[in-house]
């Protein structure tokens, strides 16, 4: 770890090295990740990915096999949860369902043997944070999702946790309150600044919600970053699927272009990664392919190859095509080249086509339909190892 | 083509099914559980209130009642916690010989309960497997109203766990972590989180215990020694009543034990609902 520089917010919690293991089945490995203060973390993974056992054992309900969490600087990693002081949202709430609302949210407060006024003070503090002063008096059963998921945490906040923790918190919420609910929780924890790590296997919410993303895939971490990074800049191939549609191109690098079966892009790569020879594997969005009737191309696109229009779909936001690439001469793309194939990993495996998307405007201005020949150009892209 | 008769099941609207299989039910039940009860109340009160009243305030009558009462209660007290804890351990560790455990604990159930009497006065009466060693000490805990509590703890062992167990199992995990990460003790989350969340079925497991024990006859008439006055209670002052021929004397007590059976399910079906709103 590097040591923080002067203007960044110091670091709130770390998890270093955490590997578990439940019977034979290795499901973390080697884990390591900070949340600074005030941030918001992501760990977004598909189901089974180890991420909530991540959670579990930050919040102490879980035993890690190798490494350590740390809280504000304090190792943590032996004391129970009770003495951990991390808030955890539960994906199902875990309301106290005797309780009313200000009886949750005072709960952390009564178990320390507060003063009563104290306890009453804070929780109107917190009801009006989390806009419930009117329900204060029901219980979890009369409110809805969303305002079930404020008391909890409202009920975690009320003693001052050292992180918060959400597990899958918009899971089972249906897709238009899931969306108007974590911009309201997103406003909320920038009010109360308190380092946050969510739990997710949803790509959007991630990009939304993080500060930054860490991509989880089989119990090791893919990459870290901002959710522009990991979009834009994904490390790996997981990390560029799983994030959306990804078109991949596998080649090999040359002397001053990458080559690949069917196209040649003109581009210099970093000579200290990349070497003559090496097998590589260039990755696209959708919205990065850029194509048109004429071979003029703006100057910073990169000509990838002719092709025919296969599919045109209008998928309400922008259009959909799938292009088929052809050679640029012919008889260069011979067939027994099989090192250079192209294949689009996401959505469908169909090799040799790659997937592109339209805005709107540029769909009706410049209408394609199934069988044009159109040059296809990329505005930008990113070069992988390949394995 | 013939005109469609109109069916019996739909006169102008009126579903006759309803009523008609509401009657057969009733019906039913008349011969089986209606009759035999209602018949307690009327030969009970054939003879004028005065004679019931006597029969009831008879000295042996109103001890034998205060002694089922009595010991029932505390073979209450007793299952309901045995029930809680053992519901408790049972559903919350998974371990070798678990489901064992279950099984032993719900066998007292099918068991006859006059066997339940036999076996224990096969190991506490006076020449039993501890009765024979602890005698001689004074210790005699057969024929006493021990004894009475003591088979009632073992005829209804499993009622009290058998209805707890299930809300535990079903409770979510979730809850008593939240509570954990709050940071209460586990003492704690018992308290304010998990025991609330079993009110309902406490009261139930309890209400039932109960009054299975009051009824008890089989084990208690082994163990108890049915002394009058002594170690009597209600259902064997009732069948001791019976064979002596005071037919009246034996019918004031089982009005007694009828509605109080009545009053306990009474307060079982309509408490639950109570007791679980949120």
């Amino acid at each position: 770890m590097s040591a923080p520089s002067d203007n960044a917010p110091p670091i709130a919690t770390s998890v270093i090295g955490i590997s578990k293991r439940f019977g034979k089945t290795g499901v973390l490995e080697n884990i390591n990740f900070d949340v600074a203060e005030g941030e918001v973390l992501v760990l977004l993974g598909a189901s089974g990915s180890g991420k909530t056992t991540i959670l579990r054992i930050i919040a102490g309900l879980e035993q890690p096999n190798r490494g350590r969490v740390m809280l504000h600087g304090r190792d943590v990693t032996e004391l129970p949860a009770r003495e951990r002081g991390v808030g955890v949202i539960f994906q199902d709430y875990a309301l106290f369902p005797k309780m009313t609302v200000e009886k949750n949210i005072g709960y952390g407060l009564r178990i320390r043997h507060r003063r009563r006024k104290e306890i009453r003070k804070t929780v109107d503090e917190l009801l009006s944070l989390v806009q419930l002063q009117e329900h204060r008096k029901k219980y979890p059963s009369q409110l809805s999702g969303g305002q079930q998921q404020r008391v909890a945490i409202a009920r975690t906040l009320a003693y001052n946790p050292e992180v918060l923790l959400f597990d899958e918190p918009f899971g089972a919420l249906d897709t238009q309150t899931r969306t108007h609910l974590r911009r309201e929780i997103r406003a909320l924890l920038r009010r109360v600044n308190v380092p946050s790590i969510f739990i997710t296997h949803d790509q959007e919410e991630a990009l939304e919600l993080g500060d930054r993303v860490a991509v989880i895939n089989k119990g090791h971490i893919e990459q870290v970053g901002t959710p522009y990074e990991i979009y834009n800049r994904p490390a790996t191939e997981y990390v560029a699927t799983f994030l959306g549609a990804a078109n991949i191109l596998e080649g090999v690098v040359r002397e001053d272009l990458v080559e690949t079966e069917c196209a040649k892009l003109q581009v210099q790569l970093d000579r200290e990664r990349f070497r003559p020879g090496d097998r590589i594997k260039i990755v696209f969005r959708p919205e990065d392919v850029s194509v048109s009737r004429t071979e003029f191309l703006k100057t910073d696109h990169f000509k990838l190859a002719p092709a025919h229009v296969e599919e045109v779909s209008f998928v309400g936001a922008y259009e959909r095509l799938r292009l088929r690439l052809e050679p640029p001469g012919g008889e260069e793309c011979s067939e027994g080249e099989t090192a250079y194939y192209l294949t689009t990993e996401t959505p469908e495996n169909r090799p040799h086509t790659i997937i592109a998307t339209r805005p709107k405007p540029e769909a009706s201005s410049a209408q394609l339909h199934i069988g044009d020949r159109v040059i296809v150009a990329i505005t930008s892209f990113t070069v992988l190892q390949s394995s | 083509m013939s005109t469609v008769a109109p069916t019996m099941r739909h006169v102008r609207g009126f579903d006759v099914v309803r009523p008609l299989s509401i009657g057969m039910l009733v019906f039913m039940m008349l011969p089986l559980v209606l009759l035999p009860l209602a018949s307690i109340f009327i030969f009970g009160t054939s003879n004028g209130l005065d004679k019931f009243w006597a029969a009831l305030t008879a000295p042996d009558a109103v001890f034998a009642l205060k002694l089922s009462m009595a010991t029932s209660f505390w073979a209450t007290v007793f299952n309901v916690i045995f029930g809680l804890f053992a519901a408790y351990v049972l559903s919350r560790y998974n371990f070798l010989g678990r489901n064992a455990l279950i099984v032993t604990i719900s066998l007292p159930t099918a068991i006859p309960t006059a066997v339940a009497g036999f076996a224990l006065l096969l190991l506490w009466g006076p020449y039993g497997t501890l009765g024979r060693l602890l005698t001689p000490h004074g210790f005699q805990l057969m024929f006493t109203a021990g004894a009475i509590i003591l088979a009632n703890i073992f005829v209804t062992f499993p009622l009290a766990f058998g209805v707890i167990k299930p809300v535990f199992d079903t409770m979510s995990r979730s809850l008593e972590e939240a509570s954990a990460t709050i940071g209460a003790t586990r003492w704690q989350t018992f308290w304010h989180v998990t025991l609330p969340s079993l009110r309902g079925a406490i009261v139930s497991g309890a209400l039932l215990t109960f009054a299975r024990a009051v009824g008890e006859f089989g084990s208690t008439i082994l163990v108890s020694g049915n002394l009058a006055g002594r170690t009597q209670t209600a259902p064997l002052y009732i069948f001791a009543k019976f064979n002596e021929g005071q037919i009246e004397a034996a019918n004031a007590i089982a009005i007694v034990l009828a509605l109080f059976s009545f009053l306990i399910f009474s307060v079982l079906f309509f408490a639950r609902d109570w007791l679980d709103v949120d």
